[in-house]
């Protein structure tokens, strides 16, 4: 009996072929590409809503996406997507396993102008399918170094599970010194402070306050001092 | 039913919680360190959430990272696995406060079965044959004398306060009796401050065997039979196997109503497993009740088909238990082999690294609880154990040749495992005939067990 000819060899070629393209692209991703696409979708979506996962399996992937496979197991490149706990009325409706969306996961922010904050979205946890079957064969071996710092740059990450409240000295453009504050953790009411990872000026905040963060997230990045300045922003 | 639970652990119990979660059609998310990044369940979970560095003191025994990461994922419930914080029962308790539910007891009957020597006095209040000891502690030399006579020599001098084995000695006879209780005496007031002392009969060439039971909120239990767990090496289990070749089938079917009834009785709530004694004469002794899902569960459900992590998942959520004791039929016999990252030439000692090629065996009754994958990298900060292979066969003959086959097939490379000791063990004379004890590989020595295969 004929196969509807359009139909298998087209969900059999797709996604190996954009597999393949994924593998491909993977170390270029993991060195170049990838953190500069996080911390462009860190900053441009915050405040938005979350992939979920099932968009990812279904390939409703957005270019920040193309990113997952090669940086899914990455420190500080994976948020996780959080659940609804807390969220008062807000229910997640996927009850399948594999397969069941994980919906959009908003997380209580407490003194929060609308009483929902969102959880960033770059690196959100695929960890299912087919981006496990990838990741699988990628991802071993790769250290577990922050994916943001370079020569010039260091990342402060998280020191626990829990939410992230930046504090004053979060703000970019704000100088500071090792060590410092900048901000904390809520780890279930319980405060982890995130020290600043180096002497520095912020240049970036990875995740927006109120955020569900895991531990070793990248929450923000400070351009290290140099003894003479020079483009200051 | 859950709608998505956090596993609390690692390795190859995360793995099977994950299945037992996949089955039920419960979301499952898996709370992971940093060493564990790359693991297997970690990749085929749900969610995967990272909750601290490698040390478990700050990742998988930490409660309020765990807690943390299970409000945040939105779960409704903590599976503990077993290990780190599965049997604790302020742990079971702050999960409760956070309005999630532990997957095992809760906390008021993990409390109630915290004290060994208060669970054996419970439990064997409620008709479990204790370990015969003196009736309290010893008073004078006279007294130790008499209650060693009515025990019966050897005897086993312990200090009440005792821990570690200080203070503890072997007597056969009451001479040795009086010498010994007065360096105890000493010994047990240096380490310990206090230098009560009581007597236990001591079990020479002993053998474990347990009972798994599974009771629901409602107060019904049932019992899965038991499983023979003699072949420890340093009080390690190596190899378990069920039906025990130390007692018949009415023994054993007594032994397992026993243990079922006392913790009925006692309010004993989801699975657990009776540790027994069992002496030369074939009778037993219970010392531990262990309120967790355990390492050699699948020996169980090879023999009666049941899941029991399913079975656990259900019991927590309050469901009835759905199965009478007339549903649990035993079938057959089951072996499991646990596969360590150990050194059998070098005294066990435990490896990590890199996993090359990795193929588990299959064919009818082969079963292989692993977390391995080619390329993984076991670390070196948690527990050797790489899998259970578990086989079954109709008879224990059965099961025995199917798991030579079996352990033939087993290909794990790039690390040193234990599989050697295995194969000794199915060539083993002692093992054959179903005649293993708990001290037996220690008192003949690993590198004889090895050797005597190589010879056969």
């Amino acid at each position: 009996m004929p196969e509807p000819r359009d139909a298998k060899p087209h969900a059999s070629t797709r996604r190996p072929a954009e597999r393949d393209a994924d593998l491909a692209g993977i170390d270029a991703l993991i060195d170049r590409l990838v953190p500069a696409l996080t911390a462009k979708l860190a900053s441009t979506h915050l405040g938005e809503l979350e992939v979920r996962d099932r968009e990812w399996r279904i390939r409703l992937r957005r270019p920040p996406g193309a990113g997952w496979n090669g940086e899914l197991r990455r420190a500080g490149d994976r948020a996780t997507d959080r659940g609804p706990r807390g969220a008062a009325g807000h229910e997640s409706h996927g009850h399948g396993r594999a397969g069941a969306p994980s919906d959009v996961h908003r997380l209580p922010v407490p003194g929060g102008s609308n009483g929902t904050g969102t959880v960033a979205s770059p690196g959100a946890t695929a960890g299912t399918g087919l981006a496990s079957a990838s990741s699988l064969a990628a991802s071993a071996g790769h250290p577990s170094r922050p994916a943001h710092e370079d020569a010039g740059r260091r990342v402060a990450t998280s020191p626990a599970v829990g939410v992230f409240r930046p504090g004053p000295r979060a703000a970019v453009g704000t100088r500071v010194r090792e060590g410092d504050a900048l901000g904390h953790v809520d780890v279930l009411g319980v405060p982890e402070e995130v020290p600043a990872p180096a002497n520095g000026m912020v240049a970036e905040l990875l995740v927006e306050g109120g955020t569900a963060v895991e531990y070793g997230q990248e929450l923000v990045l400070v351009a290290l001092s140099s003894p003479v300045e020079v483009g200051r922003p | 039913m859950f709608h998505r639970i956090l596993i609390a652990n690692r390795g190859e119990i995360a793995l099977r919680i994950l299945r037992a979660c996949r089955t039920l059609g419960v979301e499952a998310v898996v709370a992971y360190s940093e060493a564990d990044r790359e693991s297997l369940p970690v990749q085929l979970a749900d969610e995967a959430i990272c909750i601290g560095p490698a040390d478990a003191k700050r990742s998988y025994l930490s409660a309020p990272a765990l807690i943390s990461a299970a409000v945040l994922t939105g779960c409704d419930a903590v599976h503990p696995g077993y290990g780190f914080l599965s049997e604790d029962e302020g742990f079971a308790e702050v999960v409760r406060a956070h309005d999630l539910t532990f997957v095992g007891p809760p906390p008021e009957v993990l409390d109630r079965f915290a004290s060994k020597e208060g669970t054996r006095r419970l439990l064997g209040a409620h008709g479990l044959p204790t370990i015969p000891g003196s009736d309290g502690m010893l008073r004078d030399d006279g007294h130790a004398l008499d209650e060693a006579d009515r025990i019966g020599y050897p005897v086993l001098i312990k200090p009440s306060a005792g821990g570690g084995g200080k203070g503890m000695r072997m007597v056969r006879t009451p001479r040795e009796l009086e010498s010994a209780i007065k360096v105890c005496r000493s010994e047990a007031k240096a380490a310990f401050g206090d230098d009560s002392l009581y007597l236990e009969k001591w079990l020479d060439d002993n053998r474990h065997v347990e009972v798994q039971v599974a009771v629901d909120r409602f107060g019904r239990g049932v019992h899965l039979g038991e499983r023979d767990c003699s072949v420890q090496r340093r009080h390690q289990k190596i190899l378990e196997e069920a039906p025990t070749p130390a007692l018949g089938r009415a023994a054993r079917e007594d032994l397992a109503e026993r243990a079922v009834r006392a913790v009925v009785a006692t309010g004993y709530e989801n699975v657990g497993t009776l540790e027994f004694l069992v002496d030369r004469e074939g009778n037993p002794y219970f010392i531990e009740i262990n309120c967790r899902i355990q390492v050699e569960h699948p020996v169980t459900e090879m023999l009666t088909g049941v899941d029991l992590v399913a079975l656990q998942l259900r019991i927590a959520a309050g469901e009835p238990l759905g199965l009478s004791q007339a549903d649990i039929q035993l079938r057959g016999h089951a072996i499991e082999f646990r596969i360590n990252a150990e050194d059998p030439a070098h005294d066990f000692r435990p490896g990590a690294g890199i996993v090359g090629q990795y193929h588990a065996p299959g064919g009818p009754g082969v079963r292989m609880d692993s977390h391995l994958y080619p390329g993984y990298e076991v670390p070196p900060f948690y527990d050797s154990l790489l899998g259970k292979l578990v086989v079954w066969g109709p008879d224990r003959e059965t099961a025995i040749a199917r798991s030579r086959a079996a352990l033939d097939e087993l290909l794990v490379e790039g690390l040193t495992t234990n599989i050697e000791i295995h194969k000794a063990l199915l060539a083993n004379p002692a093992f054959l005939e179903g005649h293993m004890t708990t001290n037996l590989l220690d008192r003949v020595g690993s590198g004889a067990f090895l050797a005597a295969a190589a010879r056969a």
